[in-house]
């Protein structure tokens, strides 16, 4: 088990989202026994993982390349399934 | 009997030895997906899990693999563990022909004990999230049942889905959620997006073993999975009323989640490693608003591993997906005799039937898919004299050695639709699609030397018997 950092006690740093990285993240939770782990999600690609995942799921450098999420995949990702038009006999048909 | 909630069924796995109780302490990764995925490896007779010491949670309690062996799904229809595959199919569509049974509304839903509203609402509260494989984009919910109505016929309660869709945790209450095409939820979606509307949901999370089998049963548009549950249960599906949508849930779900699918929003979702043994996405896709959440105390968080075939997934789908193509098909053709379609959900399919004349068989494979499930599966149909055992793959792989000239018996079909997750579609959601009619010619196809089948002896069958009193005798001599 690695839940802590350099025998700190806390839990590892992250600096950059391991998939994108992107430097800006949110906390989404921290575990109910303080001090463990914390769950963080990249602002950008979404990417959530917990702080005591091995590594090839939490660190940048040893992320897997087929995993990896460039910025061009972010923008270019399809949307499913497509929004459709709008009724324009709805009351929502003036949104 | 049947069981009205997950409880009761993972007691019944445990009096019959189907339960594992993981005492020690485990790490959430990746000690649960790994031991979930290692379950579906240790054959017919795999264990669910059940885990409540997990590293950083105070009282988490976490089931896998509840439906992942054929000793569990035949437990979860209340069958001996030991029934054989093709005999739980065969009881499967013995119970669906007593649909539809009308639910039973009850009070008081054990769920109720515990609500959070607004900005209560945190969905780490209450589930020991946890991811499973390594390429997913977050952890995911995939083993709840996901209900909605028709925007344009709410009322009606026949068009009231339930359905098994993956579900990322992307915030404290915010899900996003994949609609395949092909399944009603995107009906209901794509209904309540042309008016600009959001579309109200509950998710019932770890429920009685058939309301996730029904949940993940390509049933028509109008046929309601509760009254199939009750079919399949051989009692009526005992259901509440969520308080905040007003949707039916099953009365002894642990968790259920109520809010909407905000219209015409896509986000960022993905990958998640499917049940073709490969990842999807990412891909934009609809989110899910969490505005309510109604628990159990101590509620079990029951999940799902699923990745390279065959896991869990396999087991609950397996005949739920074989029967409504069989019942479809005898429908239109009572010559029909049976259907194993538990590959990857039917992407392929083996049908057996007998045939009226020359090109029937092809039009049976044909007709396969065209049904509401084959119009996304069903990529390759292998069609098979009434007499082949399409659950006895050495008997299907003689009739593709022997009875197929690919000069004939190939129907290759362009541009066809296929759920979007094929790996192997181009572009994704169309690919071409294959009969292979594996059935002896009849006339006026008349081809090939079939004449002269040796067949088993007369005799053998009286002999099987005494062979086998034979080996009982001297085993009972030992």
């Amino acid at each position: 088990m690695n839940t802590t950092h350099g025998g700190t006690g806390q839990p590892a740093p992250t600096t950059v989202c391991p998939r994108c990285a992107a430097a800006e993240f949110d906390e989404l939770a921290v575990s109910p026994v303080p001090g463990v782990w914390r769950v963080l999600r990249c602002d950008r690609c979404l990417y959530s993982w917990r702080t005591t995942e091995p590594a090839r799921r939490s660190s940048r450098a040893a992320y897997p390349e087929r995993f990896r999420m460039s910025r061009r995949d972010i923008d270019e990702a399809p949307h499913l399934p497509p929004v459709p038009d709008i009724r324009e006999d709805t009351p929502g048909g003036d949104r | 009997m049947s069981y009205d909630d997950l409880r009761s069924y993972l007691a019944a796995l445990d009096r019959q030895g189907q339960l594992l109780h993981v005492t020690e302490r485990v790490d959430p990764e990746p000690d649960l997906g790994a031991a979930a995925n290692a379950a579906n490896r240790l054959g017919e007779r795999a264990p669910a899990l059940y885990f409540d010491n997990v590293t950083g949670f105070e009282s988490a309690r976490i089931a896998v693999n509840a439906h992942g062996s054929w000793a569990n799904h035949a437990i979860a229809f209340d069958l001996p563990p030991e029934t054989p595959t093709r005999d739980q199919v065969r009881e499967f569509i013995r119970r669906w022909e007593n649909f539809p049974v009308a639910v039973e509304r009850r009070q008081d839903p054990p769920w109720a004990e515990n609500t959070l509203d607004g900005a209560e609402v945190n969905l780490f509260d209450v589930l020991p999230l946890f991811r499973l494989n390594d390429g997913d984009g977050g952890f995911y919910l995939d083993k709840a049942a996901v209900v909605s109505r028709d925007p344009e016929d709410p009322d009606n309660l026949d068009r009231q889905n339930v359905g098994t869709y993956r579900m990322e945790v992307k915030g404290t209450n915010r899900l996003g959620l994949q609609p395949v095409p092909m399944h009603d939820i995107a009906l209901h979606l794509d209904a309540a997006e042309r008016r600009g509307e959001d579309l109200p949901v509950a998710v019932a999370l770890g429920n009685d073993p058939v309301i996730s089998v029904v949940a993940g049963t390509p049933l028509g548009y109008e046929q309601p999975e509760y009254e199939m549950a009750g079919a399949l249960r051989g009692a009526p599906a005992p259901v509440s009323r969520a308080p905040r949508t007003g949707l039916d849930v099953p009365w002894g779900s642990e968790v259920v989640l109520e809010g909407v699918i905000e219209s015409r929003e896509r986000e960022l979702e993905g990958p998640f490693g499917e049940f073709t043994g490969h990842y999807s996405g990412g891909r934009n896709m609809p989110v899910l608003r969490v505005d309510r959440i109604s628990h159990r105390t101590d509620p079990i968080f029951e999940s799902l591993y699923l990745g390279m075939p065959w896991t869990e997934v396999d087991y609950l789908i397996g005949p739920a997906t074989c029967v409504p193509l069989y019942q479809q098909l005898r429908a239109d053709f009572p010559e029909v005799r049976a259907v194993n379609a538990m590959y990857t959900h039917g992407l392929l399919a083996i049908v057996s039937t007998g045939r009226r004349y020359g090109g029937f068989a092809r039009a049976v494979g044909l007709r396969a898919m065209t049904t509401p499930h084959g119009l996304g599966y069903c990529k390759t149909v292998i069609v098979v004299d009434e007499d082949v055992d399409p659950f006895d793959l050495p008997q299907v792989m003689w009739a593709l050695s022997t009875k197929v000239n690919p000069a004939r018996d190939l129907v290759n079909l362009p541009n066809m639709s296929v759920l979007e997750l094929d790996p192997g579609s181009q572009p994704p959601g169309i690919t071409n699609k294959l009969v292979i009619d594996a059935t002896t010619p009849v006339a006026p196809d008349e081809r090939g030397h079939y004449g002269q089948p040796v067949t088993d002896l007369p005799e053998s069958a009286a002999w099987i018997d005494r062979l086998t009193t034979l080996l009982a005798e001297r085993g009972g001599d030992r």
